[in-house]
């Protein structure tokens, strides 16, 4: 039942914020049971196009045609009564509700205002097989569950209303493999059922295996739509990006040093236990391991961001071997983190480049405690040029910067301090695709200038591609350490399941035990 | 909490303690004169259910009450009460029915509102208890709706504010203009001293230009009386229904820079009032024996608790005009 | 200052001074005697109290905190210096010391507990609003204390000029405070810590002795504020600002800072200040019941914030 029939078109749509010209002139046919992947640079539109879809926005100028009649949802209540639901990139699950509960919300099952217990446990169940979460308990409270559940709740929720055409906006940033191969099994259904998908992602290989076609936007843009296997993946970058080099291909040049920069022993905390491990000089050491299996709490506890129970941590030219205490002790060290979540634990999204990059290094700019303004600006111009980020004015607020360029802040407030430990964790999460060869790019000068670097991943081929050694945690244990080139992604596969004990059956579906570890 | 030790922890936690008296009374905590629980020998228990002891005139009540439950020991036990601020009803109300359930056998109240402490009263009343009604009147129509009979024993506030505002009119002359700082107008207390300084100035042909409450206290006085003094630049004098207020009208007399061109008088004769009679800022004030009104309160009870069937008609205490020359150094 | 940071000032203070204007000019039309020096003089003179309090709030909430027991603070502050100089005979020099030393104490210990402990400031400010309360109860003896001359002239007119010595030292202090927090490391950490802990502590940089310090602050300008509030009244008043601390919070709100910290001015909240001044006064000499004034201040506190919002969204709109 594939006959492509034009479920949705759109015409001429266009967007604009006050001077901004987030959209201009886009035209989109998405037909039903098809997907249709919506590619483009961050900052290209295509969430302002899919706000519009859904009614969370209007157009400034286009008209919209759904199931062949003219659509012009006045907001996101409209959209979804017509059959348009949208699974935003921020999730909207309340903590303090139960999964059921968030699954339903708006609709809860009730009899005159009371609501039918039986009945929400019964429809939430039913929503919950449909996405595959067969053994998640609808009463779970949703604050215990972890992020690619709860995209996972997400999309049910929006199964669970009248669904002819689903939006996903980024919907696997947060998943483990395991979750993602799920969640792609239950598109497929969908499709075939007739549903129309708009996907959005960064990830090539994603679209590669799920769409049917693709709508390329650049700047605001309509660049084309072409059919999935029509266009190469060097071709499609070169079409978001509008440059001619690829990405791949570029060999990989190690600048480790001989000297060691940090020594990590028996060091535990929390779900870490007893890692050891040395960084050189120069050397790019990659972390490795499932969704919980410790990784972002081994760079904190490193950082003293979290409290180590035991082990040392020797950094050249400091004293003592005792875990920090606290992030002050370890900045002082010549330590840096650029964390996870950099839009609230990395960065002060409403201040400006300016606040951001000097937040760390304010005392220097400072006589008797006053900021002498021209020193510091100075020292931000130098570092936006020698970090590339690509900004209007320092004094714009970062909020307003593409995700690839607050990581650039980040890492550039670490430079200011002269820090040669840089930690990172998940460098490029929901970064776009040349963004991303950006940032490995400064880490790569970064090694090549001689800053120790350690990078948690969850996307392997990231650190096959950027890393001189991985070392691969699994549940809070270091399991094996791979030197280049003698690593294999089967390998580090392998590692990382070796320390859940008799759950683990190799040659079974690795992927779905581990999520037990979540 | 890395690394913290309890102790420290305890040590900053308990730092507050340090302000706390070594003997003096809280003025929230209940004060009882001798162990309630002991009422085996017969003595009859008495609960004192004040407004706000944060309020000197209260304080001072309480004070006379408990030198006088003192004197009497042999004759009666004293519990003693106050709410945290003046408005603050329920808590009023609770005490009332706390007291009730704790058994005293008699209840002396200054009422913090003259309507909503009646139904409570009424259920003491039920209950076999004595009440007595001190320093603000209950409501005469409320009282006859709830079909229950308190006696009020204490100053007759309006003839009080009358004799104040007497005293002014006489430094005054006729068509001069006045204004008035009133009290809580819920609080029947502040009706009567309002109508008693309109009857003085009315019988002295003065001219009442502005009248607004200032809710009794001195900071907002002060603001309403700066007002008052821009507002009506002819003004001769301001009437205040409590000392507080008095003072806080001082304090913008002087803010204004007309010390001594108006006329100020108050009503409670609180200490802090007496030296500004003294030095001639303040004019006049009432006192109308706040030390003794709770006692004659009480006294009043005791007679009643001996003669449960003739509940007496309200009694009148004495008000006395303070100026310069009756103030007591 | 230049051109250009005139040119932002006038934005970012022009709805607020607007307020103002439009306040003075509806008194000045319904009301006799209203527009006049002396109404303005006393208005100023009136004020210093709550800017005191209002510039301490101000930090307090930009750095993500609140502090409830400031009106609490100004009461035990003058009780202290009443008690000392009616009691104890000290002379004035001597007393204003100990008592700023006793706002410092209940802001330290504010600080303490809610910085080191991680006790939500709102709990930990709650149990101070009623223990510097009840202290104060305790040292005055729940008694007024009338104090006389000896500290009135630090809050009535100066001779040649006709504002009071509290006035100068209240829009003083403002200054300085908007130079804290627009121009020192101090008040950039403020910010920060305000709008992300969690970034702050990524950053390398203990939060706490930031927090810790903007509590002290607090609590020494209540101390002020209480001495200012002493020698207008020339009395100490054991019940003196009930319910002061949300006047203050309504300044700041008006002024522009959010209670979500990250955003604030101080400038913005002696504009607040100004507002509630001008608007009691101005109620009070229309002669308007109590109940009136209760509603169209209420009105008009949610009407400023309204109009700085449509300021704010309508600007980060244009550009």
């Amino acid at each position: 039942m594939n006959e492509p029939s034009a479920l949705l078109t759109g015409r001429g749509l266009a967007r604009c914020y006050g001077r901004v010209r987030a959209l201009q002139h886009v035209d989109l046919d998405v037909n039903a049971g098809q997907i249709h992947a919506l590619l483009g640079a961050n900052g290209a539109g295509k969430s302002t196009l899919v706000r519009i879809i859904s009614g969370l926005d209007r157009p400034s100028a286009g008209t919209m045609q759904f199931q062949g009649k003219l659509y012009a949802p006045a907001d996101k209540r409209a959209a979804e009564a017509a059959g348009v639901q949208i699974v935003q990139q921020e999730l909207n699950i309340l903590p303090t509700l139960s999964v059921a509960e968030n699954l339903m919300l708006g609709r809860f099952p009730a009899w005159a205002g009371v609501i039918r217990p039986r009945r929400l446990m019964e429809l939430s169940r039913q929503a919950l097989n449909r996405v595959g979460l067969t053994d998640l308990d609808p009463a779970t409270m949703a604050s215990e569950i972890g992020v690619g559940h709860r995209q996972l709740i997400e999309i049910a929720a929006a199964l669970q209303r009248r669904c002819r055409l689903l939006i996903l906006d980024e919907p696997t940033a947060a998943l483990s493999a395991a979750e993602v191969r799920h969640l792609f099994d239950q598109l497929r259904r969908l499709k075939q059922q007739g549903t129309a998908i708009i996907y959005i992602s960064h990830r090539l290989d994603e679209i590669r295996s799920l769409a049917d076609r693709i709508t390329i936007l650049r700047d605001g843009r309509d660049v084309g739509v072409w059919n999935s296997g029509q266009l190469s993946d060097a071709e499609l970058v070169r079409r978001m990006t509008g440059e001619a080099e690829s990405a791949a291909g570029r060999p990989f040049v190690s600048w480790r040093q001989s000297r060691t920069a940090l020594r990590i022993s028996g060091l535990s905390s929390g779900p870490v236990q007893n890692v050891s491990l040395t960084v050189n000089r120069g050397e790019r050491l990659g972390i490795a391991g499932l969704v919980g299996s410790g990784r972002t709490e081994l760079l904190q506890a490193l950082f003293g961001a979290e409290t180590a129970s035991a082990g040392r941590v020797q950094v050249e030219g400091r004293t003592s071997d005792a875990p920090f205490g606290h992030p002050a002790e370890a900045a002082a060290a010549g330590m840096g983190l650029v964390p996870e979540d950099r839009r609230h634990s990395g960065l002060l999204l409403s201040e400006s480049i300016r606040a951001n990059m000097t937040l760390s290094t304010l005392r220097s700019f400072s006589s008797f405690g006053m900021v002498r303004r021209t020193d510091e600006a100075a020292a931000v111009k130098r570092m936006t040029v020698q970090t590339d980020i690509r900004c209007t004015d320092t004094e714009q607020p970062v909020r307003t910067l593409s995700g690839g360029n607050q990581q650039k802040v980040v890492v550039a407030r670490w430079l200011l301090r002269n820090s040669d430990i840089l930690l990172f964790d998940e460098p490029t999460r929901g970064i776009d695709v040349a963004a991303r060869r950006r940032i490995h790019d400064l880490i790569a000068s970064l090694a090549q200038n001689g800053c120790a670097i350690l990078m948690v991943s969850s996307d392997t081929d990231e650190l096959l591609d950027h890393c001189d050694r991985i070392a691969v945690l699994s549940a809070g244990r270091l399991a094996a350490v791979f030197e280049r080139p003698n690593w294999s992604r089967e390998q580090i596969m392998q590692a990382a399941f070796s320390e859940y004990g008799a759950r683990t059956r190799p040659s079974g579906d690795l992927c779905s035990e581990g999520d037990h570890s979540e | 909490m890395q690394r913290t030790g309890i102790l420290p922890a305890a040590g900053v936690l308990l730092l507050p303690l340090l302000f706390l008296p070594g003997c003096r009374d809280s003025s929230e905590t209940a004060s009882v004169s001798e162990n309630p629980a002991d009422s085996s020998n017969g003595r009859p228990r008495v609960a004192l259910i004040m407004k706000s002891l944060a309020n000197e005139f209260f304080s001072t009540m309480a004070a006379g009450a408990e030198q006088h439950q003192a004197d009497h020991a042999d004759e009666y036990e004293l519990i003693v009460n106050g709410i945290k601020d003046e408005r603050d009803l329920a808590r009023q109300v609770a005490l009332v029915e706390e007291m009730t359930a704790a058994g005293v056998d008699a209840i002396v109240i200054a009422p913090a509102d003259s309507k909503a402490l009646v139904p409570v009263l009424r259920r003491a009343r039920q209950a076999g208890v004595i009440v007595v009604n001190i320093d603000n009147r209950l409501d005469a129509d409320v009282l006859r709706q709830e079909n229950v009979r308190i006696p009020f024993v204490g100053p007759d506030n309006r003839a009080g504010a009358r004799a104040v505002g007497a005293c002014v009119a006489e430094h005054l002359q006729p068509g001069d203009q006045v204004a008035i700082l009133e009290g809580i107008r819920t609080s029947d207390n502040a009706r009567q001293r309002l109508l008693g300084f309109q009857d003085a100035m009315q019988a002295a042909g003065m001219e009442i230009v502005d009248s607004q409450s200032a809710e009794w206290e001195m900071s907002r006085a002060s603001t309403v009386a700066a007002s008052m003094l821009s507002e009506h630049p002819e003004l001769a004098a301001l009437l205040a229904a409590n000392d507080s207020m008095a003072l806080g009208a001082l304090a913008a007399v002087r803010a204004a820079g007309r010390s001594g061109q108006i006329l100020i008088a108050g009503f409670d004769n609180i200490s802090a009032v007496r030296s500004a009679i003294q030095e001639g800022r303040i004019l006049a004030t009432a006192d109308q024996h706040g030390d003794q009104l709770a006692v004659f309160g009480i006294e009043a009870a005791l007679k009643i608790l001996k003669n449960p069937d003739e509940i007496p008609d309200d009694v009148e205490t004495p008000v006395d005009l303070i100026t310069a020359e009756t103030v007591a150094p | 200052m230049t051109g250009q940071a005139w040119k932002r000032a006038a934005v970012q203070y022009g709805g607020l001074l607007g307020v103002v204007v439009v306040l003075l000019l509806v008194f000045g039309l319904t009301s006799d005697n209203f527009l006049r020096r002396s109404t303005m003089i006393s208005i100023a003179n009136q004020i210093p109290d709550l800017t005191f309090i209002a510039v301490g709030m101000t930090l307090v909430l930009i750095c993500g905190g609140i502090d409830l027991s400031v009106g609490s603070q100004l009461a035990l502050a003058s009780a202290v210096l009443g008690v000392l100089m009616t009691d104890f005979r000290w002379p004035l020099w001597a007393a204003v010391p100990v008592s700023l030393f006793s706002g410092s104490l209940c802001g330290l210990w504010n600080g303490v507990v809610s910085a080191a402990f991680r006790i939500p400031s709102f709990i930990v400010t709650l149990g101070m609003l009623e223990i510097a309360r009840g202290t104060t109860k305790v040292l005055t003896d729940s008694q007024s204390l009338y104090l006389g001359s000896s500290v009135e002239w630090f809050g009535v007119p100066l001779s040649g000029i006709p504002v009071s010595p509290a006035f100068l030292l209240a829009v003083g202090t403002v200054l300085a405070g908007q130079f804290l927090l627009t121009q020192t490391v101090f008040g950039r950490y403020c910010v920060a810590i305000g709008t992300s802990e969690e970034t702050v502590r990524l950053s390398g940089i203990r939060s706490w002795p930031v927090l810790v310090s903007v509590f002290v602050i607090s609590g020494i300008l209540c101390g002020l504020a209480g001495l200012a509030q002493t020698a207008r009244l020339s009395t100490v008043d054991p019940n003196a600002a009930v319910g002061l601390e949300l006047a203050a919070i309504a300044a700041c709100v008006i002024g522009g800072t959010s209670l979500m910290g990250g955003r604030g001015s101080v400038i913005g909240s002696f504009f607040g200040v100004l507002i509630i001044a001008v608007l009691q006064t101005g109620l009070a000499h229309l002669g308007v019941s109590d109940a009136s004034k209760q509603i169209i201040t209420g009105c008009v506190i949610v009407a400023a914030v309204f109009l700085d919002a449509l300021r704010t969204r309508f600007r980060s709109n244009g550009a």
